[in-house]
């Protein structure tokens, strides 16, 4: 029972890390960033990179993913997302093409494989990153098996959504960001910079895509389509949860996590990512705006 | 010649000129293997129809339009296992599809009706218009139940978006899961050819080219014929404002529910016709990124015209073929389609067929000279 919870535990965790980074950037600014998962990419490839050149270790790796991840997307919200805010169907397609461009820059080794030039670390192949192996150690807290690596990521997940609550609950760029999700026009006649309180939050969100992606790589291979397949379980957290709601995605990522967690133990993986999917769609039917949103005029 | 008159004879021009290519490839081109891609591209032209009908004109994007091309094509790919020289394998003289040969457990009767779980479901399907009328008839049910339900509820925007994108990702995973009955992963490979009044269709003959070219153009005349109705306009009315349409007495869940029924139907014609040229059924059909690439086509082509996005599917597919020649530029190809794909986005929200209609307009403009210009604005199409 205990073990089926924290199998769940750890699936809700993922989830929430890749769903809070999409919860701000969709529910405070309206933008459906299919990009998303690959600045998880993007975040896991400067982990390997960071290793293999910088000989930095995965700690300090999270810091600089959440720098480049960032940066990334603060351009593309600068190049692309900018222009479209407003029309979330095109943020949709627009940020479809990006992904695509971003994965072919990692596979094609930002084009320096059409001249011969390997990198290593790039390239279509499947990277890996090395974890410090006390991370890796099984240990046992009372005869219950402790994944340390999985607890890891459950506690910086943990550490992510306080930073996140108190950055949006408890400072004023977070009331000017609350003051953009309800209505953007208001703000900005009530003097908040919309432009850019949007390139922070859209860099911000995309800084913590990049940490979930350094995280991922500890237990996955590292590869340039890495990031594609998170995206939808994202958003379908964010959306069951609520639009622009914290709360409801910590509770949208739990209910789903738990839900995938123990129908896998009752019949397979498989059947258990299908049973979540039908859960969202009557979820969505019944309440299309989540489980907890805020009313909106 | 008023500036509409032209416009119209414009657009008539380039719907017979599309057909007219379409028809008279075979007469150009001699190539079998380029005629069968061609067809598949046809099909996926289809698609682009299918997805600009729902999205252009009634304002529904579907990002799951390949759930009802994939449950076409495995309607349609099961009678053609059936038919298969694969399936008389086992020795009787009735069919048994090999992998589930492979599947069952020793000792089990080698019969349709019983050999695994689940496989009596393909009895009916011995009969090959039984799977070609499935094709059509359950992707209709199955949008007839889903429309329904997600626009009485009012469900709308993006939020049935994701709901179609979550429901084609749920039934892929059905699919996969019943392994035993579907092949799973492998899907449905090795089939036979569809065989009408004795005559078998190879697909790479010219006359397989012709049933996918044949009913490429009728689907887009008629869903050209389809959006020009009456109903066609109400339809278009509650895209623009469905509280006004809601207002004026229209029941536009009801419109909403038939265009996107129909858009279903036109997905499932395609799988079956796809199945037909290009001999297999996998789950790949439902992959998001498929679903997704069926609606870049017609943004690409212009998502508010017919012709346009079909135009988009055909072009890209075709150049995307011809580009992956060589590994090294396949690659390459996915990067630019990736930058054409944000920049169409960005500067050109109508696409091809937007860019057509802007340079149409000058020319009339020139031709008609500046006075009507201030009357008359450009017609949808």
């Amino acid at each position: 029972m205990t073990e089926t919870l924290f199998i769940g535990l750890s699936l809700s965790s993922i989830l929430l890390l890749i769903a809070l980074g999409l919860s701000i950037t969709y529910g405070a600014m309206g933008v459906i960033n299919m990009a998303h998962g690959e600045l998880v990419m993007i975040g896991a490839y400067t982990a390997v990179l960071s290793g293999i050149y910088l000989n930095l270790n995965f700690f300090l790796a999270l810091p600089l993913a959440f720098a480049v991840s960032a940066l990334v997307g603060m351009a593309l919200e600068r190049l692309v997302i900018r222009r479209l805010y407003g029309r979330i169907i095109d943020t949709l397609l627009a940020t479809w093409g990006v992904a695509i461009v971003l994965q072919q820059l990692i596979r094609l080794e930002f084009g320096l494989s059409f001249f011969g030039i390997h990198v290593e670390g790039l390239g279509p192949g499947l990277q890996s990153m090395d974890v410090p192996s006390f991370l890796t150690q099984p240990f046992e807290i009372g005869g219950v098996p402790i994944q340390p690596y999985r607890s890891f990521i459950i506690v910086v997940t943990l550490l992510l959504t306080l930073l996140t609550w108190f950055l949006m609950y408890r400072t004023s760029m977070g009331t000017q960001v609350r003051a953009i999700m309800r209505n953007p026009q208001i703000a900005a006649a009530c003097g908040i910079d919309v432009r850019r309180v949007s390139a922070f939050t859209f860099a911000y969100g995309s800084g913590l895509a990049g940490v979930a992606g350094v995280l991922l790589a500890g237990f996955k291979t590292v590869m340039p389509d890495m990031g594609a397949s998170t995206v939808v379980d994202g958003f379908l957290v964010v959306v069951v949860g609520g639009v622009g709601s914290l709360l409801g995605t910590v509770l949208a990522s739990g209910l789903l996590g738990q839900i995938n967690g123990v129908f896998a133990i009752l019949f397979n993986d498989i059947l258990a990512r299908a049973v979540v999917f039908g859960v969202v769609i009557a979820i969505i039917l019944w309440r299309p705006r989540g489980l907890f949103s805020f009313r909106s005029r | 010649m008023t500036r509409n008159t032209l416009f119209r004879l414009g657009d008539w021009g380039i719907y017979a000129l599309f057909i007219v290519i379409v028809l008279g490839l075979p007469l150009m081109m001699d190539d079998v293997f380029w005629l069968n891609r061609i067809a598949k591209y046809l099909v996926y032209g289809m698609l682009g129809i299918a997805i600009a009908l729902s999205w252009g004109y009634a304002g529904i994007l579907n990002l799951g339009q390949g759930l009802f091309f994939g449950l076409g094509a495995y309607m349609v790919a099961m009678s053609l296992k059936l038919q298969s020289y694969t399936s008389m394998q086992q020795g009787s003289d009735r069919p048994v599809p090999d992998f589930m040969l492979w599947n069952a457990e020793p000792g089990a009767p080698t019969e349709l009706c019983c050999i695994v779980k689940g496989s009596w479901l393909w009895l009916p399907f011995q009969a090959q218009w039984f799977g070609m009328v499935m094709a059509i008839a359950v992707p209709v049910i199955v949008a007839l139940i889903l429309s329904s339900a997600i626009f009485r509820l009012r469900v709308s925007g993006v939020y049935v978006a994701i709901i179609t994108l979550a429901l084609v990702l749920l039934v892929r995973l059905l699919i996969i899961d019943a392994q035993p009955v579907t092949n799973g992963f492998n899907g449905l490979t090795d089939l036979g050819w569809l065989t009408v009044a004795g005559i078998e269709f190879d697909p790479y003959m010219v006359s397989t080219y012709y049933i996918v070219a044949v009913s490429t153009c009728a689907v887009l005349l008629l869903t050209r014929w389809l959006v020009s109705t009456r109903a066609g306009l109400i339809l278009q009315s509650t895209r623009d404002d469905p509280n006004r349409a809601r207002y004026l007495g229209y029941d536009v869940a009801a419109y909403q529910v038939f265009f996107f029924t129909v858009s279903a139907g036109i997905a499932g014609f395609a799988g079956m016709l796809y199945v037909i040229a290009a001999e297999f059924a996998s789950p790949s059909f439902l992959d998001i990124t498929f679903s997704i690439s069926m609606v870049v086509w017609a943004a690409v082509g212009g998502r508010s015209s017919l012709i346009g996005a079909a135009i988009g599917a055909i072009l890209i597919n075709t150049i995307e073929a011809t580009a992956s020649e060589t590994e090294m530029f396949q690659e390459a190809w996915k990067l630019i389609i990736g930058v054409i794909f944000v920049l169409v986005v960005l500067y050109m929200p109508r696409g091809l067929a937007g860019l057509a209609q802007d340079l149409a307009g000058r020319i009339a403009d020139a031709r008609v000279g500046g006075k009507q210009r201030a009357r008359t604005g450009a017609p949808a199409e």
